[in-house]
């Protein structure tokens, strides 16, 4: 349905995107994730037929972007950052002009104006000017205008900023509704965002991708690195600290205290060094009053993913003996239920 | 159909803002002035003087009127709503202008009580000349709109495209001086140029082709170079 060959966008000398090659099939709802500033409004750009390539191509639905511009944007939704709503205008006046000019006639411009209301939930303020809504309510009516024509493919340029949780979830079960019969890109920069309404995730950095996966397997990847949010309680004149940085590979991050309480976050090369050094700690009188394992974050997959495999490798077999030996029955259990934890969330 | 969307639109986001109320005010007030002025002071039942000093009001109302029809989209980023939608630059410049044409149109339209005036205070009036300076102002008003579309495709910054579109319509304007200092070809061709010289002729009642001409001809050009530039944001 999408399809780019060897995409590439210069802003002057600046490299936006290079060589992107990416295939995108009916039905699918794919997720651009990146850091700001990655390329992911540049190539929805392209997309929506909005910016040029500099080179290489872009087919959706067969169409060139370029070549056949029209074809694509009769058969195209585009919600870009900004929702293009003209603030002077009435909902209902400005989904009546975007239908206009999307080519719709009167009859399907009347059905499809109470279809999108409706799945939008913009029933009761359709009649409101749109400079008056909200942020969250402007976003809808962006939406609402990218889906007004009832288009095979919606190019959605973050869809869910400024909106709140329960608005969040409500766009997001919209989206996955969408993808039976629409193919879906959207772009975020939060994880959580793709693993909730995305089938599969291309991760885009400096202009490049740099993985193209399953959301679950994306995820699994940040993880190599463990970390947890703790806070403990140490026994008297215990020397815990060190009892961490003896563990190869072991980062203590963003540790205070307070009143002998320390909050911290730990991260490990390996997830097993947990046990031992739980039992360690905790053998000498001291209290784990939390231990949270942190999922991953956007960050953890960019520093997995730029990383060398050198880097990886070096501490895993050190530590594994490490656990053999220090390693308790408690422990055990302790790590097996946090486990438990980092799945269910 | 799409054309005509636009237009709307248009049309009516300009009776949403103050603009063009506060450009109708004062426009009437100071042609209003002029006809009381004007008569009064030569004591002829004529409306020419009037017309011909209107257009120069006109020449610094236009600017105001045109400069936010592209610069506003391109500021508010609803371009992008317009330029992803399957409707071409051209119909989107075509759709705008009909907007401010129409608009322009009313505004003239507000004005026709002053030859009423006259026409009830002199038998024998001559409409003649007050039907071609009519004329004469729509054309005028298609080339001012046309340059002022083409200056509001140019920037993001309504103030800049206003700015620009003085300019280029003030030195239009002056072209036609040049008739009294150069006594040469070049002289000769900056006074074809001169849109207040061709306007001048609507007034005194002619109706020349090549005048008509002109006017249609120069704003097709501005519309062609706004249409391209629009265009030109895909491809650069």
């Amino acid at each position: 349905m999408i399809e780019l060959n060897n995409l590439t966008k210069y802003y002057d000398n600046f490299r936006a995107l290079n060589n992107i090659n990416l295939k995108v099939e009916k039905g699918e709802i794919l997720g651009l994730l990146g850091p700001n500033g990655a390329g992911k409004t540049t190539a929805m750009r392209i997309l929506s037929c909005f910016i040029p390539a500099t080179s290489g191509t872009a087919k959706v639905a067969g169409f060139d972007v370029f070549e056949d511009s029209i074809e694509v944007r009769r058969r195209l939704g585009y919600l870009p950052e900004t929702p293009p709503v003209y603030m002077d205008m009435t909902v209902e006046s400005y989904l009546e002009f975007v239908g206009k000019i999307k080519e719709l006639n009167k009859k399907e411009r009347e059905k499809r104006i109470e279809i999108v209301l409706d799945r939008l939930g913009l029933v009761n303020n359709r009649d409101r000017i749109i400079g008056t809504l909200s942020k969250g309510y402007r976003q809808r009516v962006g939406l609402a205008q990218a889906m007004i024509h009832n288009p095979e493919v919606l190019i959605l340029d973050e869809p869910t900023v400024g909106l709140d949780p329960n608005q969040i979830i409500e766009i997001r079960s919209l989206i996955k509704d969408l993808a039976n019969d629409h193919t879906v890109i959207l772009s975020t920069h939060i994880l959580s965002e793709v693993s909730a309404s995305c089938n599969r995730v291309v991760i885009i950095n400096e202009g490049e991708i740099v993985a193209e996966d399953t959301v679950t397997n994306i995820e699994n990847k940040a993880l190599e690195k463990p970390s947890w949010h703790i806070i403990l309680k140490p026994a008297e004149k215990q020397d815990w600290k060190q009892v961490i940085t003896n563990i190869e590979g072991s980062e203590l991050i963003a540790v205070s205290n307070q009143d002998n309480v320390y909050d911290f976050t730990l991260r490990l090369s390996n997830k097993d060094d947990f046990d031992s050094l739980f039992s360690k700690i905790t053998s000498e009188g001291a209290i784990f009053r939390c231990i949270e394992p942190i999922k991953a974050s956007l960050e953890d997959v960019f520093t997995k993913l730029t990383s060398t495999d050198e880097t990886k490798e070096k501490p895993v077999s050190t530590d594994e003996n490490k656990i053999k030996e220090t390693s308790t029955d408690e422990s055990k259990g302790k790590q097996t239920s946090t486990d438990e934890g980092k799945e269910e969330k | 159909m799409k054309i005509l969307a636009i237009m709307r639109k248009e049309l009516e986001s300009y009776f949403y803002s103050p603009v063009a109320y506060i450009v109708f005010s004062a426009f009437l007030l100071i042609v209003g002035y002029l006809f009381w002025f004007i008569l009064i002071a030569s004591k002829y039942a004529s409306l020419e003087p009037t017309l011909y000093n209107a257009a120069f009001v006109l020449l610094l109302a236009t600017p105001v009127l045109t400069m936010r029809l592209i610069s506003e989209e391109k500021k508010n980023k609803t371009i992008e709503l317009l330029l992803t939608s399957p409707i071409s630059p051209a119909e989107i410049i075509a759709g705008k202008f009909l907007a401010c044409l129409l608009l322009y149109i009313m505004l003239l339209a507000l004005t026709l009580q002053y030859p009423l005036v006259i026409a009830s205070y002199s038998p024998n009036f001559d409409w003649g000349p007050v039907i071609s300076g009519y004329l004469g102002m729509i054309l005028l008003g298609c080339a001012f709109i046309s340059v002022g579309l083409f200056t509001s495709t140019l920037s993001e910054n309504q103030i800049v495209s206003a700015i620009t579109s003085f300019g280029i319509l003030l030195l239009f304007w002056m072209f036609g001086f040049a008739k009294d200092v150069l006594d040469n070809a070049f002289g000769q061709i900056l006074e074809n140029l001169s849109l207040f010289e061709r306007y001048a002729d609507f007034l005194r009642g002619i109706i020349d082709t090549g005048n008509i001409i002109f006017f249609v001809v120069f704003t097709l050009i501005w519309l062609f170079m706004a249409t391209r530039l629009l265009e030109s944001d895909r491809w650069r």
